[in-house]
Formats: C-alpha cells, structure tokens, sequence
C-alpha cells in the first residue's frame, strides 16, 4: 500500500511517499503510526482518543476532510492514499494546523448560555428546566467535537478567511435555539454581518464530512430564518426566570424525599 | 494572484469527493459571474443609444455580425439564467423559510445530515431536469431564428 504525504516543514512543502504494509482493520491513523514509528520519526500528526471523541486527527484523505482514526483503508477502495493536511489552515509542520483562529471563531460566538440578569446563572436557587422535546431542537449541535473538518470543506471559507465559518455558526444557533438563553440581540452583532451568517451560500460540504452528524449547514439556515424572523416578530418568551419556577414549583429541597432503597431484601421485590 | 487565495480559489471551485449540495453550489458561482459578467457587457451595450440612432443601428449591425459566436453566447446566458434562477428559488425556500431541511434530532450513527437528505436531492434533480429541458427548447428557438432548425 502506497502512503503519499503532502510534507511541510514551515517554509516549504512536499510530498513524500512511503510503502506501508496494512491490514484490512487498519485506519489512516495506524498507517501514520506505522510510518512515524518504522521510517520516518519527523512526520508530525495530531491524535489522541482513536475513538472519533476527540477531535484532533483530522486531516484531508484522498480529496476529503476526516478523521484519521475513523476512516479505515478498505473503505478507501485505492491502492494510494493522499494525506494533506486540513484546508484553510495555517500550517504549522506536516499534517498538524494552527488552529488558533478556530478556536478565536468559535468563542466569538459566545458559545454559553446568555442571562439578562448574570446573577441568575451564579445564584440560581433552581435548575433550569429545558424539556426533552425541547432539548431535540439543539442536542444535535452539542454532539460537535471542535474537529474542524467542516471549515476544512467549507467552499467559502476557503475564499474568505474572515468568514466566522460553519463550526462556530452552529454554536451560535445551538445557543440561541435554547429556551435558557438571551443572548441573541449579543451574538446577532457578530453574526449579521458580511463576513458572518450571510457569507453562507449553502453548499452543505460542512454537513458532508462532519464526523458526529452535528450537520452545520442546517444550524446556519435556521440561523438565517431566525434573523430574519427577528426582524418582524419578538423571539419566543425566553425560559421563565429561576423566580417564576420557584413560585409555581416547590424547590427540590422541599420535596418528598423518596424512600431509601432497601438493599438487603432486593431492589426489585415487589415486581 | 496571491498565493493564498489561488489556492483558495482552486480549493472552493472543486467539488468533486463531496456532495449534490456542493455541485450546485459550484454552477451556482459560476453561472452567478457569467450573468454578472452579462450584465456588465449589456449595460455597455445599451450605453450605446446615447450615440444616436445611427450610431446604435451600428452596434446592432456589429453584434448581429457574430454570427454563431452569438448564438453560443445567448444559450450559455440562458443556461445561467435558468440556471441560477431555478437553483436560487430553492436557496430562497431553505435560507429564508428553513424548507427542505429537517428538524434537528437526535444524531444516530451512520449520521445523515437532514439537510442534505431526500427532500433537498428531490428538489434538486427536479431543477436540473426542468432547466436542461428548458435550455434544450431555447437552444433550438436560437438555431430556428438563424433558419438552421425549422421551428
Ligand atoms: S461541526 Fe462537525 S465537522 Fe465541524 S467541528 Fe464540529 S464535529 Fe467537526
Ligand atoms: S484521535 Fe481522537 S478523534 Fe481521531
């Protein structure tokens, strides 16, 4: 099996090729392993988890953005691999990027939950309550593991570097579609704006490659319907303040107390 | 060309190894320059009536001189503007309305994103049948105004 690397070393690149032997199990990953360990120690990689959790071996293989340790060599069907590093990026040396601007996008969005009053989220005498069919409306969006493939495949960001990009839009959305939050008047300055929301011409490559189904392409559109909508009508009543839960429900510490379990005579004696 | 944006630029006009969305993305940048380019050239064109009639009877005598240069260029503006109508009715329905895309859900594994599912790549092959056949019947009315088909 022929491995072709695209090689960086800060001030020029190249590709190199290696032989590598692999079995029909093998990732991307493990070949990159293989060949750090047996021929070439200067080839620089990111991984961790090897489990698709963490997020930092993505690179661009035969053409398209994924994660080393989630793509396996037979479902590549080719006899050579291409390995680049991620699009878009800033190299720093062989297959790892600078992924500082990323992360400065992402927080641009105020990814966290925005009160009106701050002190609600310090003192809050209550949980807040988000029901579960509410929670359906944003859940999807937490599954992101901040790989930074979508940027990677993004047609537009590869034009406009300024574009704040599919990763951290979605966040954005993910935020505002949560009943906890006020913020959208905060975050609507960052994103209503040439280089932000509205950059997005659709064309879905985020969604394509995204590893956790996190699916940008559709966090941005509803973004978008949502500014719009924003314009014309109020957004939906925002969670009810801790205060209005506490009147209409006992805080937890006044309720019932269920009865111990009594453990020695079994759980589940009664069914 | 700086360094950066070529390779950008080759980066954002390449769609092949991704997905239906991304292809039409692609026609729809491309056809989008075509028609602004249009639009710059018939501008220019009409700035010519300032000339008076004479001078416009000239332009008019000049273009028609093309010939079938003319004839391929008026189908390729039709395509576009077909093209980029059609396709652009589409975006309007997912950017402005949220159409065509799914609710958010629970992401299950093998994830499929809802936004690129069925309804979009419906909806997608019915404007590209729809234009073809269009483009095709406003290829031939173009062969039949130079007598080459009969209409
Ligand atoms: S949205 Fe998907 S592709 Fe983008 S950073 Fe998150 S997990 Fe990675
Ligand atoms: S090593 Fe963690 S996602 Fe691949």
């Amino acid at each position: 099996m022929k491995v072709r690397v695209l090689r960086n070393d800060g001030s020029k690149q190249w590709w190199q090729e290696f032989s590598v032997e692999s079995s029909k199990r093998a990732t991307v990953l493990d070949l990159l392993l293989n060949i750090r360990e047996t021929q070439d120690h200067t080839l620089a990689f990111r991984h961790s988890c090897q489990m698709g959790s963490c997020g930092s071996c993505g690179i661009v293989i035969n053409g398209k953005p994924s994660l080393a340790c989630q793509t396996r060599i037979s479902e590549l069907k080719s006899e050579t691999i291409r390995i680049e590093p991620l699009y878009s990026y800033p190299v720093i040396k062989d297959l790892v990027v600078d992924l500082n601007d990323f992360v400065n996008k992402h927080r641009s969005v105020k990814p966290y939950i925005i009160r009106k009053n701050p002190q609600e989220l310090e003192e809050a005498p209550m949980e807040f309550r988000v029901t579960s069919a509410e929670n359906m409306s944003f859940i999807q969006y937490d599954y992101c593991i901040m790989c930074g493939l979508c940027v990677a495949a993004c047609p537009t960001v590869a034009l406009d570097p300024q574009f704040i990009g599919p990763q951290a839009l979605a966040q954005a959305y993910r935020y505002i579609a949560d009943p906890r939050d006020e913020g959208f008047k905060e975050r609507k300055a960052e994103l209503d704006t040439s280089h932000g929301v509205w950059r997005c011409h659709f064309a879905g490559a985020c969604s394509y490659v995204c590893p956790k189904g996190v699916d940008p392409a559709q966090a941005i559109q509803l973004l978008k319907r949502e500014i719009y909508k924003r314009m014309f009508v109020r957004g939906p009543k925002v969670g009810a303040p801790v205060s209005v839960l506490a009147k209409q429900e006992k805080p937890i510490s006044n309720q019932p107390k269920a009865p111990p379990l009594d453990f020695k005579s079994g759980v589940n004696q009664n069914e | 060309m700086n360094k950066r944006f070529k390779s950008g630029l080759l980066t954002s006009l390449n769609p092949t190894r991704y997905n239906l969305e991304r292809w039409s993305y692609t026609l729809h940048r491309i056809t989008g320059v075509i028609l602004a380019l249009f639009l710059i050239a018939h501008i220019f064109e009409i700035y010519h009536v300032t000339l008076g009639i004479a001078g416009w009877n000239q332009t008019i005598a000049e273009l028609s001189n093309l010939g079938v240069f003319e004839l391929i260029g008026m189908w390729i503006i039709a395509g576009s503007a077909l093209y980029h109508g059609a396709n652009g009715l589409r975006l309007i329905l997912n950017e402005l309305f949220g159409l065509l895309l799914g609710k958010p859900r629970l992401p299950e594994y093998p994830y499929s994103p809802m936004s690129l599912g069925r309804n979009q790549k419906i909806v997608i092959y019915a404007i590209t049948i729809i234009v073809v056949a269009i483009w095709i019947w406003a290829g031939l009315y173009l062969l039949a105004g130079l007598g080459i088909v009969r209409w």
